[in-house]
């Protein structure tokens, strides 16, 4: 990693998506005081992911609030309370378990501002991590991105590295809808998930910045192929850009990094220019993510493509807890070269 | 020379914990009291601050094993 001088006048900072997300979080909780946290373990515990580690020791009880496994009450209490003019912070571990919150979430959380003509506003953050690939099974490994991504009134950011899950929790917590910060879990940084993948890690400014809503990244500039992702498939099509540049294939990575609003004017120069695509999520297939990406080229100009689109995803089956059922069904870097491959082919 | 050391007092069992992440660059210049490294310790995230300021001195990389005591890095003067 290429370590930069900081700007503030001290040495560059390496952190982990973990530890940037806290350092919005706690810089905008230091200027408003309406903005409170609200999920389980995240006081005591600091948090199942250390996201809100001595948040209870800094600003007391009344705003970093542990609940029972109450997923139904704790969203409810914090759509009612954005609604009143409070700036809830949700956190929901697991996205697995986000079931039992959907009336809340959909109905009202989603809907007021539009429903009310904008007399309500419903400035509320949730947390959420997602995803699998350390053998924890099918009920605490699902992404459920395109699942949220499907209903009106939700801004859903998805950040791939330390830099950007600052700047989008920035983002987040300064915006008056209902925004969620979606982090896979083998990212975040976490030491009892393994090491942290160095490419999640990124140097951090001390200084608060933010970074705009519907605004892709491209990681790795190519012009063979176009590989597009998320989350932790930004860091496997990184890998898979390795291996085909082994063997001479220039591979584009395109990060999407915000779901909703999606920068599709990105995905559509991307792969005007390189002519073939691979979509990869770790989401399930079928009407998710990869498909929204291939219907934007589709309606605006299928032309651009010289070789069929590949998806790689879950091939929607429950997410197996034996290690090598999960890694056949999880996207990973020999899958997507191979998909950029077969993409060559034609 | 400052020696930057595994607390004592950093977690209660006798378990070996894991460098999980070091903040800054070898080289680089930290100060006092600033976290410095991350630590795993079973399933939990532990903090290792500064003890010094001046030029830091990595002797141990990430993911290294290490025990209450060890000497893990050093903090020159600058």
């Amino acid at each position: 990693m290429v370590q930069q001088a900081s700007t503030t006048g001290g040495s560059a900072r390496t952190l982990t998506m973990a530890r940037a997300g806290r350092e919005a979080v706690i810089a905008e909780m230091r200027k408003d005081p309406n903005i409170f946290v609200i999920g389980e373990d995240i006081a005591k515990l600091g948090g199942v992911f250390g996201t809100t580690v001595g948040m209870a020791e800094e600003f007391g009880a009344q705003r970093v609030i542990d609940t029972p496994i109450s997923e139904t009450g704790f969203i409810g209490i914090a759509t009612g309370a954005a609604m009143a003019g409070m700036r809830p912070i949700v956190e929901i571990a697991f996205v697995d378990f986000i079931g039992v919150c959907f009336n809340a979430i959909f109905n009202f959380a989603a809907k007021t501002h539009y429903m009310s003509g904008g007399q309500f506003k419903v400035p509320m953050t949730m947390m959420i991590g997602y995803g699998g690939g350390y053998n924890d099974a099918a009920q605490h490994s699902q992404c459920l991105v395109g699942t949220l991504a499907h209903v009106p009134g939700i801004r859903i950011v998805t950040p791939a590295d330390a830099h950007d899950a600052k700047g989008l929790m920035h983002s987040c917590l300064r915006d008056d809808n209902l925004t969620i910060w979606m982090v896979h879990k083998a990212i975040w940084g976490l030491g009892w998930l393994g090491t942290a993948l160095k490419t999640a890690m990124a140097t951090v400014p001390e200084e608060e910045y933010t970074i705009p809503f519907g605004k892709a990244r491209t990681w790795r500039e190519g012009t063979d192929v176009t590989l597009i992702g998320y989350g932790i498939t930004v860091h496997h099509s990184l890998q898979a850009a390795e291996k085909l540049a082994a063997e001479g294939i220039s591979a584009e990575v395109l990060d999407l990094r915000t779901i909703v609003p999606l920068d599709r004017e990105a995905i559509m120069k991307s792969v005007a220019r390189t002519g073939r695509v691979v979509v990869a999520d770790e989401d399930y297939m079928n009407c998710g993510v990869t498909a929204e990406v291939l219907a934007t080229i589709a309606e605006r100009d299928p032309q651009i493509l010289k070789a069929p689109a590949v998806r790689v995803a879950n091939p929607d089956v429950p997410v197996p807890f034996s290690r090598p059922m999960e890694n056949f069904a999880l996207p990973d870097s020999d899958k997507i070269a191979a998909a950029a491959k077969s993409t060559l082919q034609s | 020379m400052t020696d930057i050391t595994v607390p004592e007092g950093l977690w209660g069992s006798d378990d070996e914990g894991v460098i999980f992440a070091w903040i800054y660059a070898d080289g680089a210049r930290v100060e006092a009291g600033k976290l410095v490294a991350e630590l795993t310790v079973e399933k939990a995230q532990l903090e290792l601050l500064a003890p010094a300021s001046g030029t830091l001195r990595i002797l141990a990389p990430a993911e290294t094993v290490v025990r209450k005591g060890t000497v893990i890095g050093k903090i020159e003067p600058v």
